[in-house]
């Protein structure tokens, strides 16, 4: 019993020097993340702060050589599924409703509309916008947009730390970035970005 | 030059892949062959391109030096009182 309560809230001797060495680098991309789930500063802050804690205390576990950044976000998901989730702020009405129509049928189903968007609107976009959009997808799409896009996991780290198939992975990113596109048509028609379309006759999807 | 693309659904998912990095290398340059002569493909490739190069360059928000001090403090926190209950409750 002694021994069980010792391990179970005792960092191992190396805890720090694990701490200083793996975790420590990741901690800007920790926050970053931490700050998209939350769309709240205090939030985010508290998340981090309650993730390097546990990653400290659970250090023992952490396997040298192994991939620090894809262990460390899969505790930060965790603690913000099981302690955050109800209180983010998430989509409103409006914008859960694009989230309704894309996730209309299984997993594997098409999205239910192409945007209308073109690079140049796109590289004509400060990053304001693109953040804005980004931040009012539902959870789902946000994480899985940002492992993916900024943070550059593979789609079997991403399988790992959202506890999905791989197959899932690739089609909700699918979804979401097509969200995201009609996001960024939206945003590129109200503010009179580049908005020529193909050529006539030219199917989009 | 086709302004058509028959297959542009599983285009679009063969280039999200392939910006991905998760396509193997045939179905890349399978697809880089065909992109020349569709108009479609390749401005999606242009779209899907730029959009991920924009979330990586413009969405990054670096961790606060307030934070990394309230998370050492923390840990150093932790650390004492690890330090003086073990030794009482074992």
């Amino acid at each position: 019993m002694e021994v069980q309560l010792e391990e179970a809230i005792t960092p191992p001797n190396n805890a720090s020097e694990i701490f200083e060495k793996e975790f420590m680098p990741h901690l800007d991309a920790m926050y970053n993340f931490a700050l998209k789930l939350t769309n709240d500063q205090d939030d985010a802050n508290d998340l981090v702060q309650d993730t390097c804690l546990k990653a400290y205390r659970f250090a023992g576990s952490f396997e040298p050589g192994t991939y620090a950044k894809a262990w460390l976000f899969r505790i930060l998901k965790n603690n913000f599924i099981n302690d955050y989730r109800k209180k983010s702020r998430g989509p409103t009405k409006v914008e859960f409703e694009w989230f309704e129509q894309s996730f209309a049928g299984d997993e594997d189903a098409e999205p239910a509309f192409q945007a209308d968007l073109k690079a140049e609107s796109v590289n004509e976009m400060m990053g304001d916008e693109i953040t804005s959009a980004i931040q009012s997808l539902p959870v789902d799409f946000r994480m899985i947009i940002i492992l993916c896009d900024l943070e550059e996991f593979s789609y079997e780290e991403m399988g790992k730390i959202l506890h999905i198939p791989v197959g899932t992975v690739r089609s909700r990113l699918h979804r979401a970035r097509a969200v995201l596109k009609e996001k960024l048509s939206e945003y590129a028609k109200k503010r009179g970005y580049h908005s020529d379309t193909l050529a006539d006759g030219v199917e989009l999807i | 030059m086709k302004t058509n693309c028959e297959h542009h659904k599983d285009c679009l998912k063969l280039i999200q892949k392939i910006l991905d990095r998760e396509a193997t290398p045939e179905e890349e340059a399978t697809f880089l062959l065909s992109k020349d002569q569709c108009l479609p493909c390749q401005e999606g490739y242009r779209l899907e391109a730029s959009l991920k190069k924009a979330i990586k360059e413009q969405c990054h928000q670096k961790c606060p030096d307030s934070l990394l001090e309230q998370i050492k403090a923390k840990l150093f926190l932790f650390f004492i009182l690890i330090s003086i209950l073990i030794p009482l409750l074992c």
